[in-house]
């Protein structure tokens, strides 16, 4: 059989988000995989640069609702730098504690996709049902399901009194019980195990040099955590392990994460404890000081990483997000050489994409038919000839 | 004849217990497994059309039915529009031979001495003809799910039919019917041969698609599969005969291995009506157990152990008659 080209996507059941791929198909065998993004481009880093540091915050949660606890951290932190101010102890807490019950949240809805995709139905059903759990603790603290707008620059805007940490607690050791029991389920059910194990193969060597991030390069046996490796909020005061798995394929991703959401119970159960008493959050200046600033937080997908510059004014001079999915996309498609037709969705769904929240940059179409390797020194021989030979794009 | 006699033949293939009783039967038994299903999976399933939702088929039916007719470019048009109407038929023509026990007769509308032979080669024509549709419509989804149906049915039928084979070997005689009253006077083969039944309602799943084993039309992999250009009455006629298939084979798995519609009272309706239903009901917890397969671990599952087992079968019967 000759080679059979299959397009997946924009629009696919597997897919909850556009994107497209074409596999060069021999028989049921992937032979090659061409990504193609940008189908969701909202133009958010432009965006940003027309509004204010405070409304940048509510624009920086749009990004992803699935990860919004992320977003809004990872820019407050950023400009809480360029204004030379930290925020109060309970603050950093009340931080983690979303943060981390954003992680729990994420993580069930990634493994009920990750059912689904295996045609395991029920499974999906059940573990949506129980992660309605974190979405009500998450509703009793913030108010909201999805966009929980608690990050403010200076702080946070909701204090966790002493009713809704009972209720907390009740709903956390549930959702550890439950997950246990998922972990289990995982673990011993032959028809999991046949779709999960040894499929998906992404090699250690190959994470590092492809730059995966975030569970996916954990379960290839990389230690990288942006928690543990550059602690932010008051995860410097809370202890927890860096779970790592290392048989490199989709059943090590997913235990990745089912092990993820028991640390992050532990971790909120002892930030509940030791919380400092205090105030929740400081008054800051409109106006921020002329600078840049770099921040890095561990979303449930992988490092996100936030720069934003100013100019020295209300509004920031350009903001730019590299989202992990973005870092995952390479090692994605080095994961779908070789594999089944039938282990596509399944390899998809184990990076656990979130395109809208990558669909930002441009992207330039390397044609496929020359292969050439480029030293750093003619990389920019050739950067600096293609800019002379356009007048008009200058780099500022 | 006299005209009372025509009459009767008339009312018994065209009403009671043929086409028209089958049709809404299947459509009921649809009902029973999304909800059972939906039960499962701690969802409410289908309740808003009629008393906890059971017209929901009949709706979906007749608005697929409403729904416009898309024959795409390029398809090979007559086996396309062909193809649902002929699965129809031949689920239909399957259903005629199983013994339902109407009108308290322990005889099918069409029995003779061989049936049990015409029943299996229908269910093979019924998965070739799903196959022609998926081949036809020349869509890549398509003719993946058409190709993926083949590989499926060299394994699954093979333990399938050698299961049904054992039967045929232990009643010694090949009239669904026949099978059927042999076991009223005995123990039924459930008992008998419980490791044929297992394997048999393993190769019903796969006959059936349903998961772990509907690769075929696997959603999330290849769309719909074979149905993935069927649309409109095309995908209701499919729909339908599916539905059917999956009345014909619980009443396939009842005949050869609970006796048909026999129980302590002669052959009745509602005995027959029974054990279909706990067929089924089987096999929505199967299907509602697991994930699905991968189509080489379909093939693997079915040549590793579902066929080997079933030879099992067929040297115990051999060597041990009843």
């Amino acid at each position: 059989m000759s080679l059979f080209e299959i397009p997946l996507g924009p629009q696919h059941p597997a897919l909850k988000e556009p994107i497209r791929f074409i596999f060069k198909l021999d028989g049921e065998i992937v032979v090659g995989a061409e990504p193609r993004l940008g189908y969701v481009h909202r133009g958010v880093e432009k965006l940003a640069e027309t509004r204010t540091f405070i409304q940048d915050v509510y624009l920086a949660e749009r990004i992803c609702g699935i990860c919004s606890a992320a977003h809004t951290t990872c820019f407050v932190q950023a400009v809480e730098e360029l204004l030379g101010i930290e925020p109060p102890p309970r603050a950093k807490y009340i931080r983690l504690i979303v943060f981390e019950l954003n992680r729990i949240q994420s993580h069930l809805l990634w493994l009920g996709i990750l059912a689904y995709e295996m045609g395991f139905d029920t499974l999906f059903m059940y573990i949506w049902r129980d992660r309605e759990r974190v979405l009500d603790v998450l509703e009793m603290i913030t108010g909201n399901r999805v966009l929980y707008a608690i990050n403010q620059i200076g702080g946070v805007r909701h204090d966790i009194d002493d009713k809704i940490a009972a209720y907390m607690r009740k709903a956390l050791s549930y959702l550890r019980e439950r997950t246990k029991y998922y972990k289990g389920i995982v673990e011993r059910d032959p028809t999991i195990n046949a779709r999960a194990v040894e499929v998906g193969i992404l090699k250690k060597r190959d994470a590092i040099a492809l730059c995966a991030v975030g569970p996916t390069t954990r379960g290839s046996g990389v230690k990288f955590d942006i928690r543990a490796d550059d602690p932010y909020a008051a995860l410097d005061e809370v202890p927890f392990n860096v779970v790592v798995y290392d048989t490199e394929d989709v059943m090590a991703r997913t235990l990745v994460r089912i092990d993820e959401i028991l640390e992050s119970i532990s971790m909120i159960e002892y930030a509940l404890d030791h919380m400092p008493s205090g105030d929740i959050r400081v008054r800051v200046p409109r106006v921020v000081p002329a600078g840049e600033a770099v921040s890095r937080v561990e979303a449930p997908r992988g490092e996100l990483v936030y720069y934003v510059r100013s100019a020295g004014g209300e509004k920031p001079e350009r903001v730019k997000v590299r989202t992990p999915t973005l870092a995952n996309i390479p090692a994605l498609c080095k994961m779908l050489e070789g594999a089944y037709v039938a282990d596509i969705p399944v390899i998809v769904a184990s990076i656990d994409p979130c395109l809208a929240c990558m669909d930002r940059a441009i992207f330039v179409d390397v044609s496929k038919e020359k292969v050439w390797v480029w030293s750093e020194r003619e990389l920019r021989r050739y950067s600096l000839r293609w800019y002379r030979s356009r007048e008009g794009v200058r780099r500022r | 004849m006299s005209v009372l006699e025509y009459l009767m033949v008339l009312v018994k293939t065209l009403i009671y217990p043929g086409v028209i009783f089958v049709i809404i039967l299947s459509l009921i038994y649809e009902w029973v497994d999304r909800k059972v299903y939906a039960r499962m999976q701690n969802r409410i399933g289908p309740f808003y059309v009629g008393p906890s939702g059971f017209l929901q088929p009949f709706a979906d039916f007749l608005k697929l039915l409403s729904k416009e007719d898309i024959v795409p470019p390029h398809v090979d048009y007559h086996v396309f529009t062909l193809s649902p109407i002929i699965t129809l038929y031949l689920v239909l023509l399957a259903m005629f031979l199983i013994p339902t026990g109407a009108w308290n007769e322990p005889y099918a509308i069409l029995a003779f001495e061989g049936d049990y032979i015409l029943a299996l080669a229908l269910t093979t024509f019924i998965t070739i003809f799903s196959f022609f549709a998926g081949w036809s419509s020349v869509n890549r989804f398509g003719v993946i799910g058409a190709m993926r149906a083949l590989y499926q049915m060299i394994s699954y039928e093979i333990s399938m039919f050698l299961c049904a084979a054992a039967v045929a070997l232990d009643t010694r005689t090949l009239c669904l019917s026949r099978m059927a009253e042999v076991q009223a006077s005995g123990l039924w083969y459930i008992l008998l041969h419980p490791l044929g039944f297992v394997v048999f309602i393993l190769s019903m799943q796969a006959e059936l698609d349903k998961v772990p084993f509907d690769t075929p039309e696997a959603k999330t992999e290849i769309v719909g599969g074979w149905l993935t250009e069927i649309s409109g009455k095309k995908l209701a006629f499919f729909r339908l005969a599916s539905d059917i298939k999956l009345f014909f084979c619980a009443s396939l798995a009842t005949t050869l291995y609970l006796a048909g519609p026999w129980g302590p009272l002669g052959p009745n309706i509602l005995w027959f009506l029974a054990k279909v239903t706990f067929v089924i009901i089987l096999v929505t917890t199967l299907r509602a157990a697991f994930a699905r397969f991968r189509i080489d671990q379909v093939l693997a599952v079915f040549w590793k152990y579902a066929i080997p087992l079933s030879l099992v079968q067929v040297l115990i019967a051999l060597f041990i008659p009843h």
